[in-house]
């Protein structure tokens, strides 16, 4: 065999093996699950996004921010659901702010933290523990403190938010926030722009 | 005879350097082509530097480029053009994170490298020039890189 011919082979190899992960590897999907507390609009809506989300995640706050100005816009024509991928090894509060929003949504005001926590994130983020300004929160929103402190200090609520990074996990997300708009994955908030645009053509 | 005999290891490592090389682009090519491509579209974004035709299209394609070089390099077939490529693909993750900490982006805490990757991106700048640096030596010490490959065996054919 001459130096051309191996060249051929092994380029033809790669060739075969890239496109076998394209088609056979890549995890690409995640459905709706309607029975969610941690979803809001038209269960019936032509847009349906799922959001990964860890809630100290920068680039998170700001989608949050788009899509709940879209969401105001557009009430009837976007359904939107909440999954927690906390990035632990990275934001110390990710897991305690998951927490808070799960508790938060077992008494049905998980919008309510939300719409709390979520603009002050550059705020407690920089605590060494955000756990008064949350508990403040919460009573804001009109939880009760005594469910809230009996949920957080159960593994239930932490074992739902580690089931749920799981999940996305095996979906192949890495980093947040993941977004999946119809079953189409998108990652990131410049991505979630660009693509609810092509639902939206003239951004309003 | 004794140089001959002492030199025989430090000759050897030129070729371990090269698979090291190698293998840099092999695994990072790899681990991006296993991977949703939206995840390295969204890295590529955190450095705004493309416009937004060619994010998707450096997403699609990188990592493409960067198993072939892998593979050809830790081969050694066609090593100095592989080199060569290896070198120009570190020139350009050394000017595209160094303008990303000029311009102060927020790449540690943006959640945009996911979990995996704790290195700031000082570190990575770091790590590549001096990935860099060694493509060139290894360029230069041609003759010992070569050792051990496809292109010394096609050579004696």
């Amino acid at each position: 065999m001459n130096k051309l011919r191996a060249t051929l082979v092994i380029v033809l190899v790669l060739i075969v093996f890239i496109a076998g992960a394209k088609l056979f590897l890549v995890p690409k999907k995640d459905g709706i699950n309607l029975q969610t507390a941690r979803a809001k609009g038209n269960s019936q809506a032509r847009v349906k996004i799922v959001e990964y989300i860890d809630f100290q995640c920068p680039a998170c706050a700001y989608g949050v921010k788009f899509l709940k100005t879209f969401f105001d816009k557009h009430p009837n024509d976007i359904y939107l659901q909440v999954r927690y991928f906390p990035l632990t090894k990275m934001h110390r509060h990710a897991m305690v702010s998951a927490l808070y929003s799960e508790c938060a949504a077992r008494q049905g005001k998980f919008w309510a933290l939300d719409d709390l926590m979520m603009p002050q994130q550059s705020q407690w983020a920089q605590l060494i523990s955000p756990e008064p300004i949350f508990q403040s929160m919460a009573l804001q929103a009109g939880i009760d403190p005594k469910q809230l402190n009996a949920c957080l200090a159960s593994v239930d609520a932490r074992q739902v938010i580690n089931n749920e990074k799981s999940l996305g996990q095996s979906l192949g997300i890495i980093s947040t926030p993941t977004y999946f708009i119809n079953n189409k994955m998108v990652v990131g908030a410049k991505s979630l722009q660009d693509e609810i645009s092509t639902y939206f053509p003239t951004g309003k | 005879m004794r140089l001959a005999h002492t030199s025989q290891p430090v000759n050897s490592m030129w070729c371990v350097l090269r698979i090291f090389i190698g293998s840099i682009f092999l695994i990072s090519g790899l681990g991006k082509l296993f991977s949703p491509y939206q995840n390295f579209l969204y890295v590529i974004q955190s450095y705004q530097i493309f416009p937004s035709w060619a994010e998707a299209l450096t997403a699609r394609v990188f990592p493409s480029i960067e198993l072939i070089v892998g593979v050809f390099v830790i081969l050694g077939l066609w090593t100095d053009w592989g080199l060569k490529g290896a070198g120009i693909l570190f020139g350009i993750f050394v000017i595209v994170v160094g303008q990303a900490l000029l311009r102060g982006l927020p790449l540690e805490s943006c959640g945009c490298f996911g979990e995996w990757i704790h290195l700031k991106p000082q570190t990575v700048i770091i790590l590549d020039s001096l990935n860099l640096l060694l493509t060139f030596v290894l360029l230069r010490k041609f003759f010992y890189t070569k050792k051990f490959s496809l292109d010394s065996y096609f050579d004696k054919v």
